[in-house]
């Protein structure tokens, strides 16, 4: 325990002020040496004894009263067991804050962001004289401070914005990695460096999860990463499995929620499914473990069950209520059946974790659009049919669809290549008008008259997804559909065909990259890791195609990649969709990987049902004319869509439901308005701590004892001490209220 | 060289030397003392009172028959006179811090010791013998010249002793009247004159040193009930029965300060009273607070004191220290001899 204000306890001397108020303020008594005094008897009640102190317990209490405020002001605090580690050198330093959601995991009184605060005091104190900070955050909209001799201006811009809450650009925790922030303290770092300091560092303040500090690498370039876990008693280098207990609390949060039209029940009912979750820190592990989230042993895990209510919200009204009991670490599934009541477009949906005291709150709710309505139309033509059904080139995809959560909402329809065709050569570039996404399945190429219809359509927001096979002529699509494609394709080549080698081998998946926009919101092991590969289509580098890998192969090599053109999304499988080259559709991930794929191609077109975003990330329109856009705070904001007739609407920084708002003379058919809802990414209610590697500059200094220094953080302790002030205070109330 | 000054000058007020002069300390009951003097005797003797008649016994001394009586009754008849007999004096003063009250002549011990010395001078002149007794106890007993005074003694030594002895007393220490009374009636020759000067304002203080005055006693003293007094108070008014059952005959002088009757502090000024003697808490508070109890339970005090004394037979004389000692001494002499006297309010008969 030690005092930040340690000169405040001169206040003590405080303490003597009532008792010296009391001698000097009462009336000096004559003395008189009296002989009778036995008649002038002090039991008399007239009598007064001036020179005792009465009222001895109001006293004591105003005096404790009085100490507990000197001494909440000297600001006493312990110190946590790990240390800051600050360069000794005058050095150029951007404090790197992680703002995502993650944060605002409440310990005791405070979130860890406002714990992060206290770390960020104390090292901004402990910077060696003469260097020059900075401060960026990974929220996208938090402050930027620019390199600056004085720490307290980043100081106040940092609890500036911890603590604003009803400004326009409050705070709004979303899904950000540590890491996206660091291109943003680099520019700093070089922005300042003309005059600068040689030295330069970036101090992390986050937690220690896989989106936290364990996004960060050890060093970004030069310049190295200093990682400053808060809350953390563990030291960086604890190896994964050790370490002292985390002061973190466990919580519950929603972990996935989605919903299927119940047709089966009613022609508007709904089944909304999802799972419930308790996270908790637990043992420290590897960063790769923690992305991957792997379930903990058996053995490992004794917690007992715990029931958990949850309710479902539709248009504000509460519509049904269940108890969910959680056993151990496993997601714990529910259901909820309800039918829509009316016609009209979609319904807001919500669903509320009914727990008052959960420490963080952010995760306890999911918004949903319901529509009993709305379908995705997929249109799969497949250029390899077969008799035999598991023989057929679109089963398992059919299959997949099917068995997914979205499959009540997506509708499918297969059509041989030569049927598109036909419809394509009738009815022009309309005749895709209704299909939402377009699977090419094996296909050898659309015809020269086709492919252009094609491009109109994606540019216009269709969503295209492409998987080869042995039918596909590389060249004819790189030809006819090159703009369109992600990256253009070679030939295809059998996976490990090494020189000498006669024994064919397979590749493997690489694990998910699960912050792909179509993967997002997915956590753990999609179960594709097992897959093999025996023949792939090799893809040609092209850095001035903007493409996103979704997966890709042990190898490196791509085998599923996006890229958006237009208003529309393309998505290339290098491999087959059927078991012709690979065994992935057997694979147990196959099906949410068709499910968020066929989504995330869908949603690019229709902004409807089914979009579902993360905060922060934009919403894309289509739209020729201007629209309104009315957020979750009942703020309705206008956009005007660009050159190519999209609107990109960038303020989704609060969970909830948008939607487009239908002009008021707009006929009823007309108001099926796009809506989205946002929601917090739930790979941010994971708590569990990584192994945080610490910079390889100080790991020297270390070494050498010379050019790092160690700071100690302080975790402040006076609040109970307030508290205690204030409990006092009422008992004193009450003592004099009594006496009177 | 110069002579220390006279001791009796130094205690007695020259108004009370005057007044001395010529006077004489006359008692009108006969005394029973081992000396002849000049006090009737209870016995028969070779005094000029006449006492009675009685028929001749052979042996009796022809000289003192009565002639005249003879003749008229026709038988030999002896006329006996009353013998005369010294006066045993014996003077306890109340030497205790709480006489240091008052100042200058007014100072309550000086009145007392004035008065004290102006009883024995007069015994003195007449052959009496003188005793005295100081109401503090020494603290070395084994040499407490005080003790060799006690036993009465004749003679203008024993006059200049007592006074010297009264003029060098410190006053200090708390005073236990009824202790002082056992001692007397254990050591003072039969049928003394013992004269008790002092306030007997808290006759025993330590009897209960320290601890205030009960709500319930309170109440009773309020009531006039004299048993629910302190036990100090009880044990004088217990303790004056004692002398008169040994024949002696005891007079209470109580030398009071006029600001303890009074109690003249009626303002609102903080005082502090403390105990002069140390026994008691001080007591603290505005005068107009304090002045109506206590001078409540003072005057309940005294009239117990009196009607105690007056059950008792012991004659009380209170002498407030700023008037005249001389009035006070005659009103003492007056109620001895049997004539009427200021002081003699307790209505007893002179002894």
């Amino acid at each position: 325990m030690t005092l930040l204000q340690p000169l405040m306890l001169l206040g003590l001397l405080g303490l003597g002020l009532p008792l010296l108020a009391h001698l000097l303020g009462r009336e000096r008594p004559r003395t008189i040496a009296f002989a009778a005094l036995r008649f002038a008897s002090a039991g008399d009640e007239v009598v007064t004894r001036r020179r005792t102190l009465r009222e001895l317990p109001l006293l004591l209490l105003r005096l404790a009263l009085l100490a507990l405020l000197v001494l909440a002001l000297a600001r006493p605090s312990g110190e946590l067991s790990r240390e800051l580690t600050v360069l000794a050198a005058p050095h150029d330093a951007v404090l790197l804050v992680d703002g995502s959601r993650s944060m605002e995991l409440r310990v005791g009184d405070e979130t860890v962001l406002e714990h992060a605060r206290e770390a960020a005091a104390t090292l901004l104190r402990s910077l060696p004289p003469g260097s020059r900070v900075g401060l960026v955050t990974s929220d996208p909209r938090g402050p930027v401070v620019e390199l600056t001799a004085d720490p307290a201006s980043v100081e106040r811009a940092l609890a500036d914005w911890i603590t604003r809450s009803s400004h326009p650009r409050a705070r709004a925790p979303g899904g950000w990695t540590l890491d996206s922030s660091l291109p943003a303290a680099l520019a700093i770092l070089d922005r300042g460096g003309q005059a600068g300091h040689e030295e330069r560092a970036i101090y992390a303040l986050g937690d220690r999860t896989a989106r936290g500090l364990g996004s960060l690498p050890r060093a970004a370039g030069e310049v190295p990463i200093i990682p400053v876990p808060v809350l953390s008693t563990v030291g960086l280098e604890a190896p994964p499995g050790e370490g002292g207990p985390d002061p973190r609390p466990e919580h519950v949060g929603i972990e996935r929620a989605s919903w299927t039209p119940a047709r089966d029940i009613d022609p508007r009912a709904v089944r909304i499914t999802g799972a419930l979750r308790r996270y908790r820190p637990g043992a420290i592990q590897p960063v790769e473990e923690a992305m991957l989230d792997a379930a903990p042993d058996a053995a490992t895990v004794e917690l007992d069950a715990r029931a958990v209510e949850l309710a479902l919200v539709v248009d504000g009204a509460r519509v049904a209520r269940t108890e969910v009991t959680i056993d151990g670490d496993r997601p714990a599934p529910f259901e909820f059946t309800h039918t829509l009541s009316g016609e009209g477009g979609p319904r807001r949906a919500t669903l509320e974790l009914l727990q008052g005291d959960d420490p963080m709150p952010g995760d306890d709710a999911v918004h949903l659009w319901l529509s009993a309505s709305e379908r995705v139309q997929v249109t799969v033509v497949n250029g390899d049919p077969s008799e035999l059904r598991t023989h057929d080139e679109v089963f398992f995809l059919a299959t997949a669809l099917g068995a997914s959560d979205a499959g009540g909402t997506i509708e499918l329809h297969s059509l041989a290549p030569e049927q598109l065709e036909d419809r394509v050569r009738e009815r022009g570039p309309g005749a895709l008008a209704d299909t939402d996404v377009l699977v090419l399945s094996n296909v050898r190429a659309p015809p020269e008259d086709v492919a252009p219809a094609i491009q109109a359509a994606v540019s216009r927001g269709l969503g295209l997804w492409i998987s080869v096979g042995e039918r596909v002529r590389a060249r004819d699509y790189n030809d006819r559909l090159g703009p369109l494609l992600p990256l253009l394709m070679r030939e295809a080549v059998v996976a490990g065909t090494a020189p000498g080698r006669a024994e064919a081998r397979t590749e493997g998946l690489a694990p998910a990259d699960l912050t792909h926009p179509a993967l997002r919101g997915l956590t753990g092991d999609l179960g594709l890791t097992g897959a093999r590969t025996r023949r792939t289509v090799l893809l040609e580098t092209d850095p001035a195609r903007a493409a996103l890998d979704a997966l890709a192969y042990t190898n490196g090599a791509p085998a599923l990649i996006t890229g958006e053109r237009g208003r529309g999304r393309v998505a290339l499988l290098t491999t087959s969709i059927d078991r012709d080259w690979t065994d992935l559709p057997l694979r147990p991930g196959f099906v949410p990987l068709v499910e968020r794929v066929i989504g995330y191609l869908a949603s690019a077109r229709r902004g409807a049902a089914s979009a579902r975003l993360l905060v922060g990330e934009p919403w894309a329109l289509a739209t020729d004319a201007p629209v309104a856009i009315r957020t979750p705070d009942g703020r309705l904001l206008p956009e005007a869509p660009d050159e190519a007739g999209v609107v990109v609407f960038e303020d989704t920084r609060t969970p909830g439901h948008y939607r487009v708002e239908p002009p008021p003379d707009a006929p009823a058919s007309a108001r099926q308005a796009p809506v989205c809802s946002v929601n917090v990414d739930p790979a941010e209610s994971l708590t569990a701590p990584v192994f945080v590697a610490r910079p390889p500059s100080t790991d020297d200094a270390d070494a050498a004892g010379e050019d790092a220094q160690r700071a100690r953080a302080h975790l402040p302790r006076w609040r109970p001490l307030v508290w205690l002030a204030a409990l006092l205070l009422l008992a004193e109330t009450l003592l004099r209220r009594r006496r009177r | 060289m110069t002579s220390a000054p006279d001791p009796l000058s130094r205690i007695l007020p020259p108004a009370l030397r005057q007044l001395l002069r010529g006077r004489a300390l006359t008692l009108r009951r006969p005394v029973w003392g081992p000396r002849v003097g000049r006090h009737m005797s209870v016995r028969a003797g070779h005094g000029l009172e006449f006492r009675g008649h009685r028929p001749y016994a052979p042996g009796d001394d022809l000289r003192r028959l009565d002639w005249r009586a003879i003749a008229r009754r026709d038988r030999l008849v002896y006329r006996e006179t009353h013998s005369e007999d010294a006066l045993d004096l014996v003077l306890a003063v109340d030497d205790s811090a709480g006489m240091a009250y008052g100042e200058g002549e007014q100072q309550k011990y000086r009145v007392a010791a004035a008065l004290a010395t102006a009883l024995a001078t007069l015994a003195v002149r007449q052959g009496d013998r003188v005793g005295l007794c100081l109401a503090t106890p020494s603290r070395d007993v084994a040499r407490d010249p005080v003790r060799e005074l006690l036993r009465p003694a004749a003679g203008q030594q024993r006059l200049r002793t007592l006074a010297e002895t009264l003029a060098e007393r410190p006053l200090e220490g708390a005073c236990a009247w009824p202790q002082v009374l056992d001692r007397l009636v254990a050591h003072a020759p039969r049928r003394s004159l013992l004269v008790l000067l002092g306030d007997f304002l808290d006759p025993d203080p330590r009897a209960r040193a320290g601890a205030p005055i009960e709500p319930r006693d309170a109440a009773r003293v309020a009531s006039g009930e004299a048993d629910a007094t302190d036990p100090g108070e009880r044990a004088l008014l217990d303790a004056l029965a004692r002398p008169r059952a040994r024949g002696h005959d005891v007079v209470l002088v109580q030398v009071v300060h006029r600001d303890e009757l009074e109690f003249p502090w009626g303002g609102r000024e903080l005082l502090r009273l403390e105990d002069s003697r140390g026994q008691r808490p001080a007591v603290e508070g505005a005068g107009l607070r304090i002045r109506a109890g206590y001078l409540r339970r003072l005057g309940a005090y005294l009239e117990r004191l009196e009607r105690a004394c007056e059950r008792e037979r012991v004659h009380l004389d209170r002498v407030v220290s700023d008037a005249p000692a001389g009035d006070a001494l005659l009103d003492l002499l007056g109620y001895l001899s049997g004539s009427a006297g200021r002081g003699a309010r307790d209505g007893s008969a002179p002894p």
